[in-house]
């Protein structure tokens, strides 16, 4: 077309003066000098998270088909770890412990976090200085929580039990018995959790528009009514992403067993990750513990996908 | 200053190619407007001209240097967003510094370049507030101030004034056309706004889905539009367009549409016989913009005859649509001129400004 | 006259009435609440006690709350007979060098995944988002290992024993690289663009631009990663073998088995350890609540 030949005096002028050929290498040479700040931005994270995420990740599918290499050079088993991991009863029964301990923590936690939100929500006055206090434990790590569960449920010297005694009670045996020592352990879980979750769930109901509340209020909806037709749904997407991050959390029990009962009593509390442990450093038995650690990475992927698929559809009909 | 080139532009994105091989002079000092619908591509080459996104093909020149491979700033344009892009988090003050400092400037250079722009933009009583803390157009004045504190050879604007309101973007419009005289940089400026294409722009190019329309003064692309897209796009409201055939009459061609039959004066409407002969029996549009009409409430005036359907009146103007079987064809009358809906009037069309669109949406004029 | 004066009377009967049902209602809501506070800090200021009591005077029986004097002798113990002052300075540095390194890494990559454009980008930070979320346990092993074999390859730098691996393998965390990118992708395009031409490199853009503006974010995440650090107590276990190379949780823990029977030690142990964290948790208390919070509503 001949559109645009106003007022030039060099005809040409919408002639190209670079060959193609030119072009892409010009064009080429311009986009690799804007990789070199890329290198710089990218390059320290992603180097790190080769190096200690990625490699470990790959190398630990490796070696759960060897035997041996702390020590000495790893030699490969085939399945052998594979089979044995899966006939192990002490992991058997580490995994009911877990699985256990999971279910209930994240099903107490979240039914109290969400009460005590929604009662902070309902309830402005003093909201902060709850928040601070609901906060507090969280500062103090599982170890040292442990020891302070230690003076409370302490057979002897638990205060729980002093106080029982003083009002001619029976005493309890929190970590001597089972199921008393995984309740324990969950009750700790608890205690540490409870502060995040209810500051998680609180800023989710905060995040409903006020409108939304005034329109059922007018509706003659009640308190409770309100609570799970609105708040309920709003919440799921929130719900969805706090189980995801309690399940790979609280699967990774450790620190509570280690320092309260030691798997004990009769492996009553055992958990997969003190399994793993074990197999590592108290019997060298590194192959079942490659294994076991697969597993687990395995078992949790698994768990988060059937968790979005349960709880993304689920919200997906009440849309 | 400088005098930009774009040969043969290209941007695709994906399989969506949004520039479509458009070729562009602006000379040095002026000021040209990029004019078109959302989607049409007009801000993509800003983008590219200013390096914020990378050529698919075709050439961009600055100062007769080719600056596709260039870094932005070594294009030395400058930009203004349409959202002004200040940052937030800095006084006016280093707001207007920071091309500077980047470009590590001597400190007393800055604040004499700074003092300088606050002088003309008037900003000096600003310049310790942050963004937050100014009206939308002062942060407009801010992003001016920063766009000339680096003395740029080309000025790149994006919709500078679509979120101001109405009576501030005419002041605006105004002050900006100031600046532009004071400074005489070559400037290009993207708006969907054909009044302020109109009012600002030395020459407006017209886009559509990345293709170049029109490039023209603003009164040539007004009364000779190159093709009925710009016809529609360019005035309020826009030109009555006829669809219908040209037939051969006794001495002249003639256009038929639908019951308007208009005897087609080559000489008057700047065609020749030839040209039309080409589109004989073709389906063509004719042109014709509401204030070449006149109408007429004496049927025995030569003409089309039609009925009143509406009445627009805007104060300054009263528009009626006049509906001739199915075709509606809108007049610009004075105001208060007696029309009553449903009434029979007769129209005819100033031969000298009506136009025939060829099949393919071009106007027969430009063949010549 | 008298009708209108009756509705009047039973509609402030029932206004009372309401009002007394909400009163009593948030009565018991308060009640509710103030147990769960007491349940949560309770445990940590009982603690307290047994800390100034000596280890005998904590199994007798009728229970003893207040400590009669202030006994100090575990205090006094704790810091000349182990080596909890070592312990504290190794704690600090273990999680204050994995929150630098961590925001430093974390920043610049969400930086890149956010603005910059390079070819691979999107498989790139699909596998980065795919390790999002591996359980750190289950690289325990395979981490371990890898660490007592770099012990040669980095010249001492990163092994057993070292802070180099104690710290190095806990920065790396795909999730603080995600908080990053999403804070960062809120920021106006425009500003970036303006500051490319106004001629800032990226390095530029970053610290003069985007750093400033995140600076709420990055204190977020730096508050999460120390606590976690902070709290971490498997990875120094089983990288530190040796007592002055232990960091808090694991000394207290190995204090417990050394000592069976002398609770007053390791009740000042664990007393010791948490009033600095929670003075400054009590200082910064706005930006811990909303490093909790934040986490909720960028879902």
């Amino acid at each position: 077309m001949d559109l645009v030949e106003q007022n030039l005096s060099d005809p040409d002028w919408q002639e190209l003066t670079m060959s193609d050929e030119e072009f892409r290498r010009a064009r080429s040479r311009y986009k690799l000098r804007a990789l070199v700040p890329v290198v710089g931005f990218l390059g320290p994270f992603l180097f790190l998270w080769s190096v200690f995420l990625a490699t470990p990740m790959v190398w630990s599918i490796w070696l759960s088909f060897n035997t041996g290499g702390l020590i000495d050079e790893a030699k490969f088993v085939g399945l052998e770890n594979w089979s044995r991991m899966l006939s192990n009863d002490e992991l058997v029964r580490s995994l009911k412990n877990t699985a256990t301990y999971v279910v209930i923590a994240i099903f107490v936690v979240f039914s109290l976090a969400l009460l005590i939100a929604s009662l902070l929500n309902s309830n402005k006055r003093g909201q902060n200085f709850f928040k601070v206090a609901l906060y507090f434990p969280l500062l103090v790590p599982p170890i040292m929580a442990g020891m302070i569960f230690f003076f409370l449920t302490h057979y002897d010297m638990g205060i729980i039990n002093l106080v029982l005694q003083a009002m001619n009670q029976e005493k309890l045996n929190f970590l001597g018995d089972n199921p008393n020592a995984l309740l324990t352990i969950v009750s700790l879980e608890v205690w540490r959790g409870l502060g995040f979750w209810v500051l998680f769930f609180l800023a989710g109901l905060q995040s409903i528009p006020a409108d939304l509340i005034d329109a059922a209020k007018i509706d003659g909806a009640g308190s409770m009514r309100r609570f799970r037709k609105i708040s309920i749904p709003t919440l799921r997407p929130l719900l969805l992403f706090a189980v995801i991050i309690a399940l790979i959390f609280n699967f990774q029990l450790f620190d509570s067993v280690q320092v309260l009962t030691k798997g004990g009593p009769v492996l009553g509390t055992t958990s997969v990750v003190w399994f793993i442990y074990k197999r590592l450093f108290a019997f060298q038995d590194i192959g079942l513990a490659y294994a076991t650690s697969v597993g687990l990475l395995l078992l949790v992927v698994v768990l988060t996908v059937v968790a979005y698929g349960f709880l993304g559809k689920k919200s997906e009909n009440s849309n | 200053m400088a005098e930009v080139i774009i040969r043969k532009l290209t941007k695709s994105f994906g399989d969506n190619t949004v520039v479509k091989s458009v070729s562009l002079k602006v000379e040095d000092g002026e000021f040209l407007v990029l004019l078109g619908p959302s989607g049409c591509g007009k801000s993509t080459i800003l983008r590219l001209i200013a390096g914020l996104e990378d050529v698919t093909s075709g050439e961009i020149l600055i100062n007769g240097e080719i600056v596709n491979f260039v870094s932005p700033v070594k294009r030395n344009a400058a930009f203004v967003f349409q959202n002004y892009a200040l940052y937030p988090h800095m006084t006016v003050r280093k707001n207007v510094a920071f091309p500077l400092e980047t470009a590590r400037l001597p400190k007393d250079e800055i604040n004499k370049a700074i003092d300088e722009a606050a002088r003309i933009l008037e900003l000096q009583q600003l310049l310790d507030r942050l963004p937050s803390q100014l009206s939308g157009g002062q942060r407009q004045r801010v992003a001016l101030a920063r766009a000339i504190v680096r003395k740029p050879v080309v000025f790149l604007m994006d919709e500078p004034l679509s979120n101001l309101d109405a009576q501030l973007r005419q002041q605006t419009r105004i002050e900006l056309m100031e600046l532009h005289q004071r400074l005489g940089v070559t400037t290009i400026y993207v708006t969907h706004d054909q009044i302020e294409a109109m009012t600002m722009g030395k020459r407006i190019a017209i886009l559509k889905d990345g293709e170049l329309q029109q490039v023209d003064t603003p009164s040539e692309t007004y009364d000779k539009p190159a093709n009925t897209f710009v016809a529609r796009f360019m005035g309020a409201p826009p030109m009555n367009l006829i669809q219908g055939r040209i037939e051969a009459g006794v001495r002249q061609f003639t256009f038929n549409g639908d019951g308007i039959l208009v005897t087609l004066n080559s000489s008057q409407m700047g065609l020749t016989d030839e040209v039309l002969s080409l589109q004989l029996n073709a389906a063509v549009c004719l042109g014709v913009r509401p204030e070449h009409v006149r109408i007429s409430t004496d049927l025995s005036v030569e003409g089309v005859s039609g009925k009143v359907k509406f009445l627009e009146p805007t104060g300054a103007d009263l528009f009626v649509t006049v509906s001739i079987g199915i075709q509606n064809v809108v007049v610009r009358c004075p105001p208060k001129t007696p029309m009553q809906i449903g009434s029979t009037v007769t129209i005819a069309f100033d031969m000298t400004h009506t136009h025939i669109f060829g099949a393919d949406g071009w106007n027969l004029r430009r063949s010549n | 006259m008298s009708l209108k004066s009756e509705h009047t009377k039973e509609l402030h009967d029932l206004a009372l009435q309401n009002s007394r049902i909400r009163r009593t209602k948030s009565v018991i809501a308060y009640a509710v609440l103030g147990l769960f506070v007491f349940a949560s800090v309770g445990p940590i200021i009982y603690i307290i006690s047994p800390a100034f009591r000596e280890s005998k005077s904590l199994f007798s029986y009728p229970p003893q709350w207040l400590p009669n004097s202030f006994y100090l002798g575990n205090f006094k113990f704790l810091l000349s007979e182990t080596n909890y002052i070592r312990w504290g300075i190794n704690t600090f540095i273990f999680a204050t060098g994995v929150t630098v390194i961590a925001l430093i890494i974390d920043t610049l990559a969400g930086y890149a995944f956010a603005r910059m454009e390079f070819p691979g980008k999107k498989i790139i930070f699909g596998l980065v988002l795919a390790t999002l979320m591996v359980p750190t346990a289950a690289l325990l092993a395979p981490t371990y290992l890898l660490v007592r074999n770099l012990d040669d390859w980095t010249f001492g730098l990163i092994g057993l024993d070292t802070y180099g691996g104690l710290i190095i393998p806990m920065t790396v965390s795909p999730l603080g690289v995600f908080m990053m990118r999403q804070f960062i992708e809120t920021l106006p395009k425009g500003l970036f663009e303006a500051a490319r031409i106004d001629g800032a490199s990226e390095w530029r853009i970053f610290t003069r631009i985007v750093l400033p503006l995140m600076k709420p974010a990055v204190v977020v995440l730096g508050i999460f990663v120390f606590m976690m650090q902070w709290a971490n107590f498997l990875w120094p276990l089983v990288i530190t073998t040796k007592d002055e190379t232990r960091v808090l949780t694991v000394g207290i823990a190995t204090l417990q088995g050394q000592f069976v029977t002398n609770w007053g030690v390791i009740a000042a142990a664990t007393l010791m350890t948490l009033a600095p964290i929670t003075l400054v948790f009590l200082f910064f208390q706005r930006w811990f609540v909303q490093a909790s919070m934040a986490g909720a509503l960028k879902q």
